[in-house]
């Protein structure tokens, strides 16, 4: 499409440039002056150069955090895309019974974080919780989930996958979906069994899906917050602090905004270069889009 | 419709939009500017909106207070807004102090007050009517629950204060033949005997308390240990520090009879609590104000007890003091005081102790409670108001909060869950504290 005139494309794109400014933008800078600043909201802030970021790296802080936060990410993202993958190919059948499996899957990701958080809590008890009961009884004797720094993330994890499940099986069952039926059979007449046609004609076919249903899962995964702040605090010992809990915790609870905007410019940097990373990964020539 | 009615109908209209125009403008404005001069009205009454953070039983005696007092003179209504827990208050007043929108009334952690005060947004409250004959419980005042360097003004009036106290199951004593322990080494001895376990897993523990500040304070004071030095210096009780992180290593790691309840901050509680209940805790440490809802929902008698001693007995106070926000219009801030005022009488500082276990924060309330026999009957009601010989004040510094939060608390955590040397981590948390905020 050809403009009109020169200022076309810009009064199209004008709005959204204003809300991207207004609300990314003008707040990533001014995040990143107040960075520069040790304030409390109530009294004048101070100038303090660079000691809120040598702050926040020291003792190693901000390394442990971001690769706390990536592992998660990681858990939860592979755990989603592996789950939902076996269970788009399980349900991927017509009839009422499986729609209704659909369903119930896919209710996980409609409830709201609050909700499944304080399931999980239940089920997790220590002292009264299912899990536990069955941990008890298979000979994990008191390992406690949540209470445990060494398990308290993975379980935080696979929370976040369980909830997360149902979207990327929905997602994977319409690329599953739309694929041609003449594809499987033209594997057939070719001699490919079930193994080969799902791994040289399913698979393949549902790469831009995945790729989509992958990011959008990652972008999920790196805002999480609802289900720290309930299941446990960033506890115990700091071992399910993550990024935007930890900006939280930093300007909210601990009274510090220079710290937790810091914080806030690093978190930046870092999703911009997953971004650009995962554009190259992505992108059909390598390069990005 | 003749055309003058048609005109006067577009005027009509013209300038009905207008208004509505101005009047969004005019809300806009305001709520960017914050709060105006003007105090909230409804009808006659000044409204006094009241930010609180409580939840269950004590939540619902508080709003049963609020509505008395509602229904006792038509000058002030006083709404209540439930703001989460303490530490979500906080960052909400805080936050809405920062923005010009705060309450006139709210309630804060002890811990905070010097804080705020040194910020500058608390209202003294010396000079309002009657602030002299209060009559507090004088470990409960302001002045009494912090050390030398307090403020010289009054920022906060007492409200729901405590101090930890240990429940005990006393079915569970009974059948092991325990007794309630008065020292660390009986502690240990007692936790050892009601802990429970079968194939390698505990089904009993017989003691718990939440990783948390408030307790690890009662043991600093306990080992003779203070948190700031008279010198000033933050020293985190020194040895005392760490010879309290050891006890809970001791317990959870050495002997297994304590479980290190998960969840943060108030979870934590709550969880130890739940298990109490349920008989998987036969003793625990928790806050006096848990006493009558502990109690009421038991099905085994409770014993309460003061904490043990290592060298002396102590403990800290905690709950939280009314604090009037310095910002809010002035009939509002005259109206909030005449409801703190109100709430310091006898009959409802009696009434708000006897339903929730927090102690009375009156002299007459005290007094009155002694002379009507409640303590007889309640023996329980009584540990945490005789603990008051044993209070230590808090220091009054501004970045104790930060300290506790921040730094001490994560590191108590790590020590106990995973082990690291006590002496090591205190070092840390006193280099940490050290530094500029």
């Amino acid at each position: 499409m050809t403009p009109r005139s020169r200022t076309q494309p810009w009064a199209m794109l004008g709005p959204t440039l204003v809300l991207l400014v207004a609300f990314f933008i003008v707040p990533i800078g001014v995040a990143a002056f107040e960075s520069f600043f040790a304030w409390d909201l109530l009294t004048p802030p101070r100038y303090v150069g660079a000691a809120n970021y040598r702050a926040i790296a020291a003792h190693g802080g901000l390394l442990a955090l971001a690769l706390r936060t990536l592992a998660y990410s990681a858990v939860v993202v592979s755990g989603t895309m592996g789950l939902g993958l076996a269970l788009a190919l399980l349900v991927n059948r017509p009839g009422r019974v499986f729609a209704l499996v659909r369903a119930s899957i896919f209710s996980a990701y409609i409830v709201s974080w609050v909700a499944v958080a304080l399931l999980w809590m239940a089920l997790l008890d220590d002292t009264g919780g299912i899990v536990s009961h069955f941990l008890r009884a298979v000979g994990f004797g008191n390992l406690s989930l949540l209470g445990d720094p060494r398990a308290a993330l993975p379980t935080l994890a696979a929370i976040g996958a369980w909830k997360l499940t149902g979207y990327s099986m929905i997602v994977l069952l319409s690329g599953l979906q739309s694929v041609p039926p003449s594809l499987y059979e033209a594997a057939a007449l070719d001699g490919a069994g079930r193994w080969s046609r799902f791994r040289y004609v399913t698979l393949p076919a549902l790469g831009p899906t995945a790729a989509f249903a992958a990011t959008s899962t990652l972008v999920t995964s790196f805002q999480a917050f609802d289900v720290v702040r309930i299941v446990t605090q960033g506890g115990p010992a700091r071992a399910t602090q993550l990024f935007v809990y930890a900006i939280y915790e930093q300007i909210f609870l601990d009274l510090r905004v220079g710290r937790a905007s810091a914080l806030t410019v690093v978190f930046f940097v870092l999703l911009l270069v997953l971004a650009s990373v995962q554009l190259r990964a992505l992108s059909p020539r390598g390069r990005p889009s | 419709m003749p055309h003058s009615v048609r005109a006067s109908s577009r005027v009509s209209a013209s300038r009905s939009r207008r208004d509505l125009l101005a009047a969004l403008l005019g809300t806009l404005a305001s709520a960017s500017c914050g709060r105006s001069a003007r105090p909230l009205r409804d009808g006659s009454r000044v409204v006094v909106t009241f930010w609180y953070a409580f939840g269950d039983l004590v939540r619902k005696v508080l709003l049963d207070l609020v509505d008395r007092y509602n229904q006792s003179q038509s000058l002030v209504l006083v709404r209540p807004v439930h703001q989460g827990d303490y530490f979500e208050a906080l960052a909400k007043l805080r936050t809405a102090i920062a923005a010009g929108a705060a309450p006139p009334l709210a309630h804060v952690v002890l811990e905070v007050l010097p804080y705020l005060a040194r910020a500058g947004v608390l209202e003294p409250l010396d000079g309002y009517e009657g602030a002299g004959e209060l009559a507090l419980v004088p470990a409960l005042s302001q002045r009494g629950s912090f050390g030398p360097g307090a403020a010289q003004e009054t920022y906060g009036v007492p409200f729901n204060r405590s101090t930890p106290i240990a429940y005990c199951n006393a079915r569970l004593f009974q059948q092991a033949g325990a007794h309630v322990p008065t020292t660390w080494d009986e502690l240990a001895q007692v936790a050892r005997s009601l802990t429970r376990r079968s194939s390698g897993s505990v089904t009993r523990w017989g003691f718990e308390v939440p990783l948390s500040w408030w307790y690890w304070v009662a043991l600093v004071g306990q080992a003779g240990g203070h948190l700031v030095e008279p010198d000033g210096k933050l020293s985190l009780g020194g040895p005392a520090g760490e010879a309290a992180l050891e006890l809970w290593q001791h317990l959870v790691r050495t002997d297994r009879v304590m479980r290190p309840p998960p969840g943060g901050d108030y979870q934590a509680w709550q969880s130890t609590s739940e298990g109490f209940l349920q008989e998987r805790i036969a003793m625990m440490w928790s806050s006096t104000a848990f006493l009558r809802y502990l109690e009421a929902s038991a099905p085994f008698p409770i014993v309460a007890a003061p904490l043990p001693r290592a060298s002396s007995f102590s403990v800290p106070t905690g709950g939280t003091m009314f604090v009037l926000v310095r910002s809010a219009p002035d009939e509002e801030k005259q109206a909030a005081w005449s409801f703190v005022r109100w709430m310091c009488e006898p009959e409802q500082a009696i009434d708000w102790c006897t339903r929730t276990g927090y102690m009375p924060i009156t002299r007459r309330a005290v007094e009155s409670l002694g002379e009507s026999g409640f303590y007889m009957r309640h023996p329980n009601d009584r540990v945490a108001y005789d603990q008051l010989a044993h209070a230590q004040p808090w220091p009054w510094a501004p970045d104790l909060f930060r300290v506790e939060r921040d730094i001490v608390e994560p590191l108590l955590q790590e020590a106990v869950l995973t082990g690291r040397d006590a002496h090591e981590v205190m070092q840390e948390a006193r280099e940490q504290a050290a530094e500029p905020a």
